[in-house]
């Protein structure tokens, strides 16, 4: 039996009540990528019995790249010496042996140790005093027993040492536990829990604080470790891999109550894989617990259910996902949303992505793959060869149809058909940037695999070549260019016919792009489909270890916020430049190009989650320094001026006009003014910095973009007669307004961006000059502070507009220069984004202290949010002036903006700043996190959370100063875990070390609703 | 062979009635036949018989009374469409006279209302669909104009911002309003080559639209319920509006089951 720990019963769990039917079930007809089974019993009838076959079908299986975890309550010895099994991968085989204390790993040389637990001297002695004292105990009650072995961790009892039960064979088991249950009968002991509470009273007297006490009816085992041991072994080892719930198969043959206590392979069903399949095929006289399948038929279905994996992976049967509703979006299914589900399903490595489009879908859909950086000449992502098109003849029906993006594996899959059973799985690789992949099955003749690449929407310049098997394809021609190779395997099995589609892309100019195209696919296809998906599967795993996401309390929050993190994961590449648009890769909308979204809201999430990512968006503006600098100089000015709207070149993309209602230009402001952005990206790279503690890019291509940057403020300002600097006729964030002079945001993002600039140039100059009248020029410049009012005036005459309130108007979010017309918007205070707010989110030592409260009082209510990028910050304000409820209402809309296309405008693409800006609100609103102290030495990372009330529990895991930290926060206490010692300051302690593995930090007093900063 | 019907009467509105019915028969590849509906009392039928001779148009003497006799002439099974004034005269008070606005409220065929004023052109080419953003709104048009259509025409859509579409949030307006109007187009009516997004109200915009893109016909979906919530915006579009206006009417069905809320 398993009693319970305390703490409740952690093996059962949701396993629930015991259910005493008796069910024939069919072996399950899904793939499974790890098997975790018992050994005697379930894979062999006893440990005498012939293994071979068990050992050719697991060698299979690992050879196709399935894990298999042996559980067994004895040593390595016996298994091996039975299974003698010699894997030579892909697949893993660990043998867990000796009740959850020993694992061992099995290659080609046989078994060697991986993991041991160890029991201390007081632990051994403890054992022996519990089984000393239970032995008594039944003694007293008139039962005689027998201490059979004193194993590793582990002590153990024989209740019945009979001749007669020397050794019982599984098939006996119904009979043994009639046998054994009359003998404590005999003895005044009504069952065998009796005996387990008896054994574990004992256990705890004898000094054991965590006693395992098991049973296998014959026999009671005291131990410190499990099954559960094993299986939590197995567990975390494959979820490192991306392999979780339903992808694991469980397999014992006592998994129901045998004797009034629940059956040893009960112990397998732990927390960490709660949505396994799981099935016996024992005789299980007790029944078994839902949702374990009864199937029976001993080690010979075992042998059934090997059989069957093997077959599926022969038949190449479409994988399957682990639909945790915690993990998976529904894609809408709705005709109208058919492109929102496209760009909400777009697949993506930051190197590449491909639409989250149906199979059939042809052009005069959204279908689309893109390169990043790739664009043509007139600076829109050019896109490449489709490359997922299949046929689907008649009686196809969309309608019972459901599409899932599983956000913890990166895949796409697709099943539920009634009218055709049609199932699909693709991805694009995370490991093999080059690999793109998919399967499909449906019932014959309802799917053909048809021409694999397609030609995309209007293209012009599109090319075909076939060479052989291989079919290639290309798009654009000067410039950029973009060729896909692709190969199709076509099969048929029981009634189905099965569609395997691997591909590969190039992106370059010039005539090679066939033969490089080709030469991937050629790399693509000796890996095989199977070994890119478990390779993929393990890449987003690493990437979720750095940038998980938990809130405890509120599951639709926390997959919104999973859903953000991953796109923010899908955007950009890790190494080279990463171009990443306003929208991503998901979507042509913006043609691709960089704005501000990129600095200022994606690349400071991705410092912390993915730092090479946060450097390669660095490099993209390093790049295009050259062409900030001649920016500038066409300007009469010095230093280096980034575009408002950059792509291919770096020069400036940003529309000039546009044709209004009735056919008049109308100027747009944003490129000519609109120059915070050049304070933007210095911000941006030190942003970098301050997370990741990068020296050596400070010291290099990170100095050139703040010094060029502050150089270019420096030339740019008005001083006038006064010695008062000015920024004329810019544009701030909020461009309800545009055109003003003295930008509050602009001028102390430029004022902040000098003194960054002459401090960089200081170090290598002490007496630098130009330093001197940096940091004179930025001393000078007016900031718009008002004493009086204690706010920041957000432009010059700001507060002499029409004073309008949104709650005059309309509930936000709203595009109210629509409603009211930009001309009399332009007139009031209304504003369409955070602009001053923004200073207190990105900049907060550079403004008044204490200012944030006011600031938000009286900024927030003329706020119409009438931009994406907006919600996101003023929840993360919110949250750290202490009013909880409130951020959480503007988090949620961040949160859920493409999810429920809350613009309209996500069938061109999800809203990547808008997914960055959610991740800040978790992290520096609700967190409460900030980077404090030495750039590139040793920096304090500040915890100081204020959760709303519905979130029991925040956690985030990131990447801080190179290594990485999980944050956990509740209402009343911080958990903080790291790898290395490092500063960390909680609330309004002082700092102290934090040392491996972690500690825990009380808030005092509990965090509900306070702290204004 | 399909007939579009053009109901005479003896104003000089009926001139832009018969050539009106002309220009619809072109673009549905029908037919036009005229009828006039006697009235029992001393009156001249020269006007609109003449007409109907002068255009080579079939003409055919309904008797009284008229609203009955149009309607019955209306739901003959070759009749695809009817063509009527709206009032007598430009100046007129109501929108649509009395007879029109029976007409529109009872025949299950589409009906061109013609506006007394109005200058047909030679032929149609440019037609005006506003929509409202809803699948009542749009299945009509979808599923009904375009079949009728047999000739090559320019769909102009307008939607006029209301409560339920008004944009959330436009980033950047020269590209949102892009992504939007091209996001409604596929979602409500492919087939359109243009959308032209407004503020309200509707009325104004569709005559100003009109105007601004030499539209020749405007198309509304409507219940066919005057105490309806649309029902106002299609009596101030008729009353305005200088082009014919096709309304298409919508069955029960179809209203019942809108798509609510979710721009576009």
């Amino acid at each position: 039996m398993t009693i319970a720990p305390s703490g409740g019963d952690r093996r059962l769990g949701r396993w629930g009540v015991i259910s005493r039917r008796h069910r024939a079930a069919a072996v399950p007809d899904e793939t499974f990528e790890a098997l975790v089974f018992d050994w005697d019993g379930t894979a062999v009838p006893d440990r005498q019995a012939d293994a071979d076959a068990v050992r050719d079908r697991i060698e299979a299986l690992c050879a196709a790249g399935v894990h298999a975890f042996v559980v067994s309550g004895t040593h390595v010895e016996n298994i091996d010496g039975q299974l003698k099994a010699r894997p030579q991968g892909p697949g893993r085989l660990y043998l867990c042996c000796n009740r959850g204390s020993e694992v061992f790993e099995v290659t080609g040389k046989g078994p060697a140790l991986v993991a041991r637990r160890t029991a201390s001297t007081e632990e051994d002695r403890a054992l022996d005093r519990a089984v000393e004292g239970t032995v008594e105990r039944l003694q007293a009650r008139g039962l005689d027993t027998k201490v059979v072995s004193q194993r590793l961790n582990r002590r153990k009892i024989d209740l019945i040492p009979l001749l007669a039960w020397a050794d019982p064979k599984k098939a006996e088991i119904a009979l043994l536990a009639e046998a054994v249950t009359a003998r404590l009968a005999s003895a005044g002991i009504a069952d065998l829990a009796e005996v387990v509470a008896l054994a574990d009273d004992a256990a705890r007297a004898g000094g054991l604080v965590d006693p395992r006490i098991t049973s296998d009816v014959k026999h009671v085992e005291i131990g410190l470790t499990d099954k559960s041991d094993s299986a939590r072994f197995a567990a975390s080892w494959l979820a490192e891999r991306g392999v979780t719930g339903r992808l694991v198969l469980i397999v014992g043959d006592e998994l129901g109550p045998i004797g009034g206590v629940p059956g040893s392979d009960s112990l397998m069903l732990v927390d960490t894989l709660a949505r396994a399949t799981v099935v016996s095929v024992g005789i299980e006289p007790g029944g078994v617990p839902d949702p374990v399948v009864h199937l029976g038929g001993g080690p010979a279905r075992f042998i059934e259910l090997l059989d069957s994996q093997l077959a599926r992976r022969a038949a190449r049967r479409v994988p399957q996902v682990d639909p945790d509703p915690t993990w998976v979006v529904a894609l809408p299914s709705a005709r109208t949303k058919e492109r929102v589900a496209e760009a909400l399903g777009t697949l993506g490595n930051g190197f590449a992505a491909t639409r989250g489009n149906r199979e059939e879908d042809g052009p005069g859909t959204s279908l689309l793959f893109l390169v990043s950086g790739v664009y043509t000449d007139d600076n829109h992502l050019l896109p490449g060869p489709t490359w997922t098109g299949l046929e689907l003849p008649n009686g196809h029906r969309r309608s019972t149809e459901r599409r899932l993006l599983d956000l913890h594996t990166g895949t796409l899959v697709r099943s539920g058909n009634e009218g055709t059973g049609l199932r699909s799985l693709r991805f694009v690789s995370a490991a093999s940037p080059h690999a793109m992949a998919l399967r499909a099955e449906a019932l014959l003749p309802r799917l053909e695999a048809g021409d694999p690449l397609q030609q995309p929407g209007n293209t012009v310049d599109f090319e075909r070549e076939d060479r052989g098997e291989v079919r290639m394809a290309r798009t654009g021609r000067t410039g950029g260019e973009i060729a896909v190779a692709a190969t199709d395997r076509v099969g048929t099995v029981a009634g189905l016919r099965v569609v395997e589609r691997l591909a590969a892309w190039f992106a370059c100019a010039g005539e090679e792009s066939f033969d490089q195209a080709e030469r991937r696919l050629l790399e693509v296809d000796a890996m095989g489909f199977d070994a890119l998906l478990a390779e993929h599967r393990q890449a987003w795993a690493r990437r979720w270890a750095d940038a998980e996401v938990v809130i405890d309390g509120d599951p639709e929050a926390e997959l919104a916020a999973r859903f953000a993190v991953f796109h923010l994961l899908s955007a950009a590449a890790e190494t080279g430049e990463a171009a990443v648009g306003a929208r991503g890769l998901t979507g042509d909308a913006y043609a691709g190009h960089v704005f501000w979204d990129a600095d200022v809201f994606a690349l400071p999430a991705l410092a912390a989650i993915r730092p090479a990512a946060a450097r390669a968006m660095l490099e993209y503006r390093v790049r295009r320094l050259p062409a900030a600098r001649a920016a500038a100089l066409s300007l009469g000015l010095q230093g280096a001026r980034f575009p408002w709207e950059s792509a291919g070149d770096g020069s400036d993309a940003t529309p000039r006009q546009v044709r209004g209602r009735h056919g008049e230009i109308i100027p747009i402001a944003t490129g000519p003014h609109e120059e915070h952005i050049v304070a933007d990206v210095a911000w941006a790279a030190a942003r970098y910095v301050a997370w990741t503690g990068d020296a050596a890019f400070l010291a290099g291509a990170g100095r050139d973009l703040l010094v060029e940057t502050a150089r270019y403020w420096a030339s740019r300002i008005t001083t006038d007669a006064e010695g008062h600097g000015h920024l004329f006729g810019v544009e701030g964030p909020d461009e309800y307004h545009e055109v003003v002079d003295d930008n509050a945001y602009t001028n102390v993002m430029a004022r902040w961006n000098l003194s960054r600039g002459a401090k960089l140039l200081a170090k290598t100059d002490p007496g630098s000059e130009e330093a001197r009248r940096w940091l004179a020029l930025a001393d000078g410049l007016v900031d718009a502070w008002s004493p009086e009012r204690g706010l920041y005036e957000q432009f010059t005459g700001y507060f002499d507009l029409e004073p309008l309130l949104m709650s005059e108007v309309a509930p936000p979010p709203l595009a109210v220069d629509v409603l009211l017309g930009a001309e009399r918007v332009a007139g009031s205070q209304l504003i369409k984004q955070a602009d001053v707010l923004m200073l207190h989110h990105l900049v907060p030592d550079e403004v008044v202290a204490g200012s944030l409260g006011s600031c938000l009082a009286f900024y927030e209510p003329r706020t119409a949010h009438g931009s994406s990028l907006s919600p996101a910050i003023s929840a993360s304000l919110l949250a750290r002036s202490g009013q909880p409820e409130r951020a959480l209402e503007l988090f949620k809309m961040a949160a859920r903006l493409d999810l429920d296309d809350l613009t309209g405008t996500t069938a061109g693409g999800v809203h990547l700043a808008t997914m960055g800006g959610v991740w800040q609100a978790l992290a520096y609103g609700f967190l409460g996190l900030r980077a404090e102290g030495s750039q590139t030495g040793r920096g304090t990372l500040v915890v100081d959370p204020c959760l709303p009330t519905k979130w029991s529990a925040l956690g985030l895991t990131f990447r801080f100063r190179g290594q990485p930290i999980g944050v956990r926060a509740d209402h009343d206490r911080v958990g903080i875990t790291c790898e290395a010692p490092f500063l960390v300051r909680v609330a309004d302690r002082a700092p102290q070390r934090c040392n491996p593995p972690g500690a825990t930090f009380a808030l005092t007093p509990p965090r509900r609703g306070r702290r204004q900063r | 062979m399909s007939i579009v019907l053009a109901a005479l009467d003896t104003a000089a509105a009926a001139r832009p009635v018969l050539e009106t019915a002309l220009r619809i028969g072109q673009l549905t590849g029908a037919d036009v036949e005229a009828v006039h509906v006697s009235r029992g009392r001393l009156e001249s039928i020269e006007t609109p018989e003449l007409l109907a001779a002068r255009s080579k148009v079939p003409f055919r003497l309904l008797e009284d009374p008229v609203e009955p006799a149009l309607l019955a002439a209306l739901a003959a099974p070759e009749v695809l469409a009817g063509v009527i004034g709206a009032r007598a005269t430009p100046g007129g008070r109501r929108p649509v006279g009395r007879t029109a606005r029976y007409i529109l409220e009872h025949a299950n065929k589409p009906i061109v209302i013609t506006p007394p004023d109005a200058i047909v052109p030679s032929s149609f080419r440019r037609i005006l669909v506003p929509l409202e953003g809803t699948e009542a709104s749009s299945r009509p048009v979808l599923e009904r104009l375009r079949p009728l259509l047999v000739a090559d025409v320019e769909l102009v859509v307008l939607h006029v911002f209301t409560d339920a579409t008004l944009p959330a949030m436009l980033d950047r307006p020269e590209y949102d309003l892009e992504i939007w109007g091209r996001e409604f187009l596929t979602r409500h009516l492919p087939h359109a080559t243009h959308i032209e997004l407004r503020p309200g109200p509707v009325a104004k915009q569709v005559a100003e639209v009109s105007g601004e893109h030499g539209v020749d016909l405007v198309v509304l979906s409507w219940s066919q319920d005057s105490s309806a919530g649309r029902a106002h915006v299609v009596w101030e579009v008729l009353g305005t509006s200088s082009v014919p206006v096709l309304l298409l009417p919508v069955t029960p069905v179809e209203i019942e089951d809108p798509v609510k809320g979710s721009s576009p």
